[in-house]
């Protein structure tokens, strides 16, 4: 009996030691490689079928540089182009012209990464925004299919490309058998992402009502988009698109929250903040959010303002509607606007540009509004319109491109403005929001809310319903208004967006199949050598040979 | 790459035990039982050492080379003397030949040896996309490790097994000894204390094996000849 159990016992420990052997062996594969940096994905989606973007998303190619030998065979090589060496014309012709390729992965200049590149100072700030602008716009309207990534460089990339740029010059691009470096990155086919929402986000600050008003008081409306779109939505922090915006619109909802929070000082107009997603796909969620409305709540509106990419201007913000100039409302918000603008030593210019139902296009925010038929109108530093997926925070739009002084004044203006005219002080001389009061522009506040959003990529299919950035802003906008609603709807069904936004790319340095064969020869030979000798040394010359004499015949024997 | 490169690494690393077995007398009479025996031996005196190691030393943080922990663990290294001793003299063999005897316990030995110090990392490394010499080093050292073991079990069955010995021979082959079981100590004051690569330790393993080799050739088939 007790032998029995002894037995069995053994037998367990037996089975833990097998089972972590097996855990070894199996262990095997795990990084053994001679770099392996953080990769961001080309952005892959269906826009009314037709699709753009990247269209894969594994990778296991050799590397090449820029300096390969013309008419080499590419379909099974990823080229790897830093973008100081990046010549447009080359990629678009790569690109348009559908030449086979293994792969392409971009190197972006350190400084632009929002986790390691900080405040540090941008060269060329022009240049580089409008490289990179070109090219994000080339990739984001083609169908590239191969994966396309982008990786910020870093010693180990440095090291290795330099490396593969000398192998490349000696005329030797890397493949099966002349060995070099192979890039690997083992991820599954990316898939679509299921029902994309859009959450809209909105804070009501309720004005005073005297006794006995039956009528429901007017509303003034405040809007900023918050999500982005950009080549790569891991990099998609849109600092200026609409970063700026947001920080803006949470400043003032502060200011005025701190006017509401008194009765004596609180105004006969109440109050709608609205943060709404969906902002790059034509505003839907704008468009959503207000076909929710009630259509008392609609009329009631007296005018909207949206607020569109202010942090990077210096002396002049346009103010963009879609009624004719001449209409009376419109009007008064521009000279409002222009009065303070005056006092603060800045220009505000108004641009028209009609809005056509037919087109579904929507290029401003206020649009949405107008096709409801509420005024309303954009501030933004931009004077044009931008075209599809243009200025929503692309590749270069990070914390270096936004100015916070800017921001400030922005939020000056609209904050005076609007107070004005709420409390009935137009064309007075009056500074409600005065520097050095207990109600002047918090730049802390804007700085600390501006860094947040150049962290946070907010591509609006990949912010579940529950993202924690969206809780925050959900959280920080019931600290200024006295009701929040949450609204969540699915993103237009035109647009399918694909998963797999970011992965981690091993780089081995391999060596090639001749070597390898090289080596079984040579050890093959050794061990013949080897093998001789010692029959020689031990046995003598003679059995040596009987090795390979053959035994005599048995017919001979019997015969 | 992968297995490619595993297995060309794999037979440097046990071919020449494998030839060396088939190569030599040794498949004739059928020693396998022997090796097998002295591989077992070698398995437990590893242990006793593994043992010694933990009480005895302490983990340095630097790797530099520290004489006193050298020297302990070389007073630890001459455990292995010991069980080779244990080998030769206490197992019980078939009826061979003395000559036969020492090879046969010799080739178990490296074998272990090799075994249990370079399958291990090899199986877990050389399978990898990545490569480098390391795997390549590593079997040739298991080479220079069989010529060591080998002349090393010759020396001692020389000491322990054989009873007519010159006279003059008998310090020469103590100091040979002593230099064989003493090389890991040599090697690693080389590899720390010199600050060598290992391309150079694995030639100079390599070269010593040889001569020590061959030294002791020469030393056994002088005790072979009958003494006048």
């Amino acid at each position: 009996m007790a032998t029995l159990k002894k037995s069995t016992e053994l037998l367990e420990s037996m089975y833990s030691v097998i089972a972590l052997l097996f855990i070894l062996v199996a262990c095997v594969e795990l990084c053994d490689a001679a770099a392996a940096v953080d990769v961001y994905r080309l952005i892959q989606y269906d826009m009314s079928g037709s699709p753009f973007g990247s269209r894969f998303a594994a990778l296991n190619h050799h590397a090449a540089s820029l300096s390969f030998p013309p008419g080499a065979d590419l379909s099974r090589t990823v080229l790897i182009i830093p973008l100081r060496e990046l010549n447009i014309t080359f990629v678009r012709e790569y690109i348009t012209q559908k030449k086979p390729l293994g792969g392409l992965l971009f190197l972006l200049p350190e400084v632009l990464s929002f986790k390691h590149g900080g405040n540090k100072q941008v060269h060329e700030k022009e240049k580089m925004k409008k490289l990179l602008a070109e090219l994000e716009r080339l990739l984001v309207h083609s169908n590239i299919p191969y994966p396309v990534y982008f990786a910020f460089e870093n010693d180990d990339i440095d090291t290795v490309l330099a490396d593969i740029k000398k192998n490349d010059a000696m005329g030797q691009p890397a493949t099966a058998t002349t060995g070099g470096y192979k890039l690997v990155i083992p991820t599954a086919e990316p898939k679509k992402v299921a029902s994309p929402t859009i959450t809209n986000i909105q804070g009501w600050l309720s004005g005073l009502k005297a006794d006995g008003d039956a009528n429901q008081l007017p509303t003034i409306a405040i809007v900023a988009s918050y999500d982005t779109f950009g080549a790569a939505p891991a990099l998609s922090v849109g600092s200026d698109s609409n970063g700026s915006g947001i920080a803006a619109l949470l400043e003032i909802a502060r200011l005025l929250s701190l006017l509401y929070s008194n009765p004596k000082t609180r105004g006969r107009y109440n109050l709608l903040f609205g943060l709404t997603s969906g902002g790059p796909y034509n505003y839907n969620g704008t468009q959503k959010w207000l076909r929710s409305f009630d259509q008392r709540l609609r009329e009631s509106i007296d005018y909207a303002i949206c607020l569109n990419s202010i942090g990077s201007w210096d002396n002049e913000l346009w103010i963009h509607v879609s009624k004719p100039p001449e209409n009376a409302y419109i009007k008064q918000i521009f000279e409002g606007f222009s009065n303070v603008a005056e006092e603060l030593d800045l220009k505000v210019g108004l641009k028209h540009k009609k809005i056509n139902i037919s087109n579904p296009r929507v290029a401003w925010e206020h649009e949405q509004f107008s096709r409801l038929r509420v005024t309303a109108a954009t501030l933004s530093e931009l004077s044009v319109a931008p075209e599809l997926f243009e200025g929503t925070g692309g590749l270069f739009d990070g914390r270096q491109y936004v100015n916070e002084t800017a921001i400030i004044r922005g939020v000056k203006l609209v904050a005076e403005s609007l107070a004005r005219h709420i409390y009935g002080h137009q064309g007075k001389n009056v500074q409600i929001f005065a520097d050095e009061s207990s109600l002047a522009v918090n730049p802390a506040y804007i700085r600390s809310w501006l860094d947040l959003l150049s962290q946070t990529p907010r591509v609006a299919p990949f912010l579940s319903k529950n993202d924690p950035f969206v809780m925050a802003l959900k959280k920080e906008l019931a600290d200024h208004a006295d009701e929040v609603n949450v609204q969540h709807e699915n993103l237009e069904g035109i647009f399918t967006f694909y998963d797999s936004t970011n992965a981690r790319l091993n780089i081995h340095q391999v060596a090639s199949v001749t070597f390898d064969l090289l080596l079984l020869l040579v050890l093959g030979s050794y061990l013949i050598v080897l093998f001789c000798f010692l029959v020689i040394t031990t046995r003598g010359v003679d059995e040596l040979i009987s090795l390979f004499r053959r035994p005599p015949s048995r017919k001979v024997k019997t015969a | 790459m992968t297995m490619f490169h595993f297995f060309n690494c794999a037979i440097l690393t046990f071919g020449p035990h494998a030839v060396y077995y088939s190569a030599t007398p040794l498949s004739e009479y059928d020693t396998l039982g022997t090796s097998v025996k002295a591989a077992v031996v070698y398995l437990g005196t590893a242990l006793v050492k593994l043992v010694c190691l933990a009480t005895f030393l302490q983990v340095s943080e630097n790797d530099g080379f520290d004489p006193y922990q050298e020297l302990l663990k070389a007073l630890i290294g001459f455990i292995d003397v010991a069980g080779l001793y244990f080998a030769l003299t206490q197992l019980t063999h078939r009826n061979i030949s003395q000559n036969h005897k020492f090879q046969a316990v010799g080739l178990g030995w490296a074998f272990a040896d090799s075994v249990l110090h370079r399958l291990a990392p090899l199986w877990v490394g050389a399978r990898g996309l990545e490569f480098t010499w390391d795997y390549i080093l590593q079997g040739l050292e298991a080479n220079a490790n069989l010529v060591l073991s080998i002349s090393l079990a010759a020396l001692a069955s020389l000491i322990w097994l054989r009873k007519n010995k010159p006279k003059t021979l008998i310090p020469i082959i103590y100091a040979c000894a002593g230099i064989v079981a003493t090389m890991p100590s040599i090697t690693s004051y080389l590899r720390r204390g010199l600050g060598w690569y290992f391309p150079k330790v694995v030639g100079f393993e390599l070269f010593t094996s040889l001569v020590m080799a061959f030294i002791s050739w020469q030393l056994f088939s002088a005790c072979q000849r009958p003494s006048a």
